[in-house]
């Protein structure tokens, strides 16, 4: 059996090469999209890891401030170093800080050299030969060798640090060899950090290795019911959870999409098979009838399903790998989501991923393959044998039937979007989207009776008439042909209908926060004191200055941490500054309020008018929630607060940020006045403009992915409807022969066969649109909100929706020229006096 | 060899019945016609005795210990016909896609027969149907005579009992029908093999050892 299952695939293979080869590099297409995206994100959060690694090293527990402007205090620093189950305890301050004229602020590690060796290698100093700075505890600095390559100087020479105001200046004493090729590190003395940058008394964390004897997480346990509610105990594996959660969600979006090409890609074979199935039915009912038993026939065309599938997926896992080579050269590992920096990471192939993703790929094919492999099974031996194909299995349903599955698949569907999301992603949604798409090919037979078995009674032109007759009549090849352009077409509309949701949500949000003319940034380091004097001064060419301040809090260990905004706003009328979504409560007249963005609300189920427990300026404060805002900026959740109430509660309001409104008249001189103190400080002046306008660039560049992927789909899709179409030609040889044989000619025929094409492709582009407008609302609606927490409103754009659908349709039409070309080329006597 | 009991078969779309009650038997090596009107119902008896479709009522037993094809399931009918039956076609039936050894080696393949006799039992019938060095040719290069030939070679290859042939002849000019015909009953007899030959040919009726003709009232 073994033999013949060859000898029929090999011969499949020789008289379809061209179908079978585009089926095989569909999937090759699908898998190398996701294993590439797969393997340069892997690459991304390794190299994230491992950096992470290196400057934290591998501790059982890090005691670290909830509110990124707080510290750990010293007392309870020495409590923990003397505890018995303790180890080591390496207490680290950390902060930012500008080197003279490099613009991007670099992380300054202060370290206690003794623990550092045993908890953190990876940031230990070498001392330079000729430096002869004294060493890391007589003050000398130690940069990794990305910044000393980035900077050009070499140890012995003198450095500038910048933050805010202040200057510090000291000696290069050397490198750290164990740093990453892309870290920007410096290192210094903690005691030396801490006596410039402080904090006074405090440190930032202290990193915990505990003796081997030890239980950690009783320990763990134990320290963390102890802790302030200002500081917080994680262990490694959050940090890596956090890092993984950073991008999460991205990631799985991402290959979701690149499964869109795999699904359409199983589309395709699934026309393939099934149009190879009708070709061969006379063939498999012989084989019937010589013997061959039921089970064989449909194992047949699943082991071709699979032929097509495996070689394919192969051939995907070496594209992906070059690809993700190639992108990562030139790109760099971020896919534009903008989670990681744009350095190279190192792509290692790993066994068991590329096991999933062949198997994907397989199973991609041998679905593509199962309902011809049905059909097959089902075909009756004697009617195929004399008359070929039937298609009765759809033709017999009743109308009643073929509503009755695309109508319980919409409810199933229905269903599904009402559940939440599953460890925070959306894939109830990813499923009803399946489902629309399954209902959109579900549908098409009826709709193609529908439409063109009315429009064929109408008095027509004989060629018009054959091919709306013929349309109508074979609803299971239009259904073949058709199902993967809806597939193609929909997921493409429904990313169109989402990306521009998104865009002109986000177009409108920047509209509401950047309501200045200029905006000064200081990078999350403060403003110099001498700048925010000058503004006051009555010869500043201002109008208005509105300042704002950054920080963090980490509610959650496993969670990124949330912004934490301090801006001078009116509490009584924040609606003045912020895009809220809905109404904005009136706090308590002595609670300090803040207004959380949508983010926040999903990701902690918190909501207006609750009083809420903040780890803020080393306390636990209780804030009022006064609203939600739309913030499109941070996905892991941010809040506001007024400058006046973060000072009531203590905070030092040192401001990072300003909103500049220049006097009328005097908007060149408010640019030239800011130039210097920006030079001086690094600082980064921008006009709103500018801003709006390389928001939107980032936007667009991070879906560049997703625009590449969905014109993959598009193509496949095309090129299914003009494999179904030749191989439908190839079906109906006789029936274009009597044609032939009643006087059509050569050039009715083609145009009969083109206009076929274009009646099908249209059906599967209106299907595809209305599936399309479908999955994008379900995209806009529920997969962003779920998987990004980012709400919008829904917004059709008409325009690239029908001019798409008016391309896909000249492709469709061009396609189907090849298959009326095959028509053109059928030996018709031959056909008309053979009787198979 | 093969011996049919009550058996009734009514028309699928139109009530009406097709034929009640009928029995005959085919003896081993016996070559019997089956001739009447077209519409009668000669080839879904052919096919019914193939386990093909299934009558409505009666028995079929084929071969020696005897099988109520009726009774068995289609994977065990598929086994059957693999085993014991040879089928030739008015329309030939060739794949196209095999060459045409290969096309005589699928009931070879079907069978079980070991791999080793595959090529001295292809060749032999190959020569025996008078089409020695065809075996790596095409089907589509061949004759409609060449091609039943492949197709008589191909019915007998894996030494069947019994042989259901459905006018074999009825797509040939009537020289290629008379050699072909002429073929086909020697290599049934040199086998031993019985057959039914469903055919409206007087020729090829008379041809045979026994005549059954099926009418409206039944088998005369």
């Amino acid at each position: 059996m073994r033999t013949l299952a060859a000898w029929l695939i090999r011969a499949q293979f020789r008289s379809r090469r061209a179908a079978t080869l585009l089926s095989m590099l569909a999937i090759a297409l699908g898998v190398a999209l996701g294993y590439s995206i797969h393997l340069i994100n892997d690459a991304a959060l390794a190299d994230f890891s491992r950096a992470m690694k290196t400057v934290q090293g591998e501790p059982d527990a890090v005691i670290a401030a909830r509110d990124s402007a707080g510290s750990v205090p010293l007392p309870l620093v020495d409590e923990i170093a003397g505890d018995p189950a303790v180890l080591v305890a390496a207490a680290v301050i950390e902060t930012r800080v500008r080197i003279d004229d490099l613009r991007t602020p670099v992380r300054l590690i202060g370290i206690d050299l003794f623990t550092a060796a045993a908890m953190m290698p990876g940031l230990l100093p070498r001392d330079a030969e000729r430096a002869a700075t004294g060493g890391i505890l007589a003050g000398a600095l130690y940069a990794s060798p990305a910044l000393l390559a980035e900077i050009g100087l070499q140890a012995g020479a003198t450095l500038t640090l910048l933050r805010g105001d202040q200057r510090w200046s000291a000696t290069i004493g050397g490198d750290l060899p164990a740093a990453g090729a892309d870290d920007l590190l410096l290192v210094a003395d903690i005691a030396w950090v801490q006596e410039h940058f402080g904090p006074a008394g405090a440190v930032s964390e202290v990193r915990v290795r505990l003796a081997p004897e030890s239980d950690p997480a009783g320990w763990r346990a134990g320290v963390a019911a102890r802790l302030p509610p200002a500081l917080l105990l994680r262990v490694a594996q959050d940090d890596s959870e956090r890092a993984s959660n950073l991008s999460r969600a991205y990631r799985v979006n991402l290959n979701v999409l690149a499964l869109v090409a795999l699904l359409t890609g199983a589309f395709l074979v699934f026309a393939t098979q099934l149009t190879a199935v009708a070709q061969r039915s006379t063939h498999f009912a012989l084989l019937g009838v010589l013997g061959l038993p039921p089970r064989m026939r449909l194992l047949l065309v699943l082991l071709e399903g699979l032929a097509i599938g495996l070689p394919g997926a192969l051939l995907g896992l070496v594209l992906g790998y070059a690809l993700a080579l190639a992108f990562t050269q030139l790109l760099g590992g971020d896919l534009g989501g903008g989670y990681f920096s744009g350095k190279v990471p190192l792509i290692v192939p790993q066994l068991l991923p590329a096991s999933g993703f062949l198997l994907l790929g397989c199973a991609a094919s041998l679905t593509g393959a199962a309902y011809p492999a049905y059909l097959n099974l089902r075909q009756p031996l004697v009617e195929a044998l004399n008359n070929g194909f039937t298609a009765r299995p759809q033709a017999v349903r009743s109308r009643r039937r073929q509503l009755l599955l695309p109508a319980s698949l919409a409810l199933l569907a229905g269903g599904l979007l009402q559940l939440p999301p599953l460890s925070g992603l959306p894939l109830a949604a990813y499923a009803a989207i399946a489902l629309v798409l399954l209902i959109g090919v579900a549908g098409a037979p009826l709709l193609t009776q529908e439409i063109f078995g009315r429009a064929a009674r109408l008095r027509l032109p004989a060629t018009q008439r054959i091919a709306l007759q013929n349309v109508a009549q074979a609803p299971l090849m239009a259904q073949v042909a058709a199902s993967g352009l809806i597939v193609s077409f929909a997921l493409t509309a429904s990313m169109v209908i989402m990306v521009s949701s998104f865009r002109v949500a986000v177009d409108h949000w920047l509209d509401h926060v950047l309501p200045a003319p200029l905006y000064l940034r200081g990078k999350a380091s403060p403003l110099p004191q001498e700048l925010l004097t000058a503004l006051e001064r009555a010869d500043a060419p201002f109008l208005r200055v509105e300042r704002s301040a950054y920080a963090s809090l980490t509610l959650d260990p496993r969670r990124p941490a949330v912004a934490l905004l301090v801006r001078e706003l009116d509490r009584r009328d924040p609606a003045a500054r912020l895009p809220f979504t809905g109404a904005v409560l009136v706090p308590p007249p002595e609670m300090p309020v803040v207004w959380i963005s949508e983010a926040m609300q999903e990701i902690y189920r918190i909501v207006p008018g609750q009083s809420l427990r903040l780890p803020l300026l080393g306390g636990d404060v209780e804030v009022f929630v006064g609203g939600v805002w739309r913030d499109y900026a941070r996905q892991f959740g941010a809040l506001v607060i007024s400058r006046d109430d973060y000072q009531r509660l203590g905070g030092d309001f040192r401001p990072s940020d300003l909103a500049l409104w220049p006097r009328p008249g005097e908007e060149a001189a408010a640019g030239e006045w800011l130039a210097p103190h920006a030079a001086a400080h690094a600082l980064e002046v921008a006009e709103s403009a500018g801003i709006r306008r390389l928001s939107l660039s980032i936007f667009d560049k991070s879906f560049a992915v997703t625009y590449a992927l969905e014109a993959a789909a598009m193509v496949i899709g095309v090129f299914g409807l003009a494999v179904t179409l030749t191989a439908s030609v190839w079906l109906r040889a006789r029936e274009l022969a009597t044609l032939a044989a009643l006087g059509f000619d050569q050039r009715m025929l083609r145009h009969a066969l083109m206009l076929e094409g274009a009646l099908i492709a249209s059906v599967g582009l209106l299907i595809g649109l209305a599936c399309g407008i479908a999955i994008g609302a379900i995209l806009t609606h529920v997969v962003n909100p779920q998987a990004f927490h980012w709400r919008m409103p829904l917004h059709l754009p008409w325009l690239a929706l029908l001019g798409g659908a008016v391309a896909t349709l000249a492709a469709a039409v061009l396609a189907s020229r090849q298959a009326a070309r095959e028509a053109t080329r059928l030996p018709l006597a031959q056909v008309l006096a053979s009787s198979q | 060899m093969l011996t049919a009991t009550g058996l009734a078969k009514r028309h699928r779309e139109a009530s009406r019945a097709l034929f009640t009650d009928l029995a005959f038997t085919v003896a081993a090596g016996e070559i019997v016609a089956l001739v009447g009107e077209s519409g009668i119902g000669k080839s879904t008896l052919l096919n019914c005795i193939a386990g093909l479709d299934t009558p409505d009522g009666g028995a079929i037993a084929i071969g020696s210990p005897a099988v109520d094809i009726v009774r068995l399931g289609e994977a065990a009918r598929a086994a059957l016909r693999a085993r014991s039956i040879g089928f030739v076609f008015q329309a030939f039936h060739v794949l196209p896609t095999l060459t045409v050894a290969q096309n005589i080696g699928v009931p070879l393949l079907l069978a079980g027969v070991p791999a080793a006799e595959h090529a001295s039992r292809t060749q032999a019938l190959l020569t025996g149907v008078g089409l020695p060095g065809f075996g790596d040719r095409w089907p589509a290069s061949l004759s409609g005579g060449e091609l039943q030939r492949v197709a008589i070679a191909r019915a007998l290859v894996h030494r069947p009992r019994l042989i259901l042939a459905d006018e074999p002849t009825g797509n040939l000019d009537p020289r290629t029908a008379g050699q072909v015909l002429t073929l086909l009953l020697e290599r049934v007899r040199e086998q031993r093999a019985s057959a039914l030959i469903v055919t409206h040919s007087r020729h090829v009726a008379e041809s045979c050892d026994r005549i059954l003709t099926l009418t409206p009232q039944g088998l005369e």
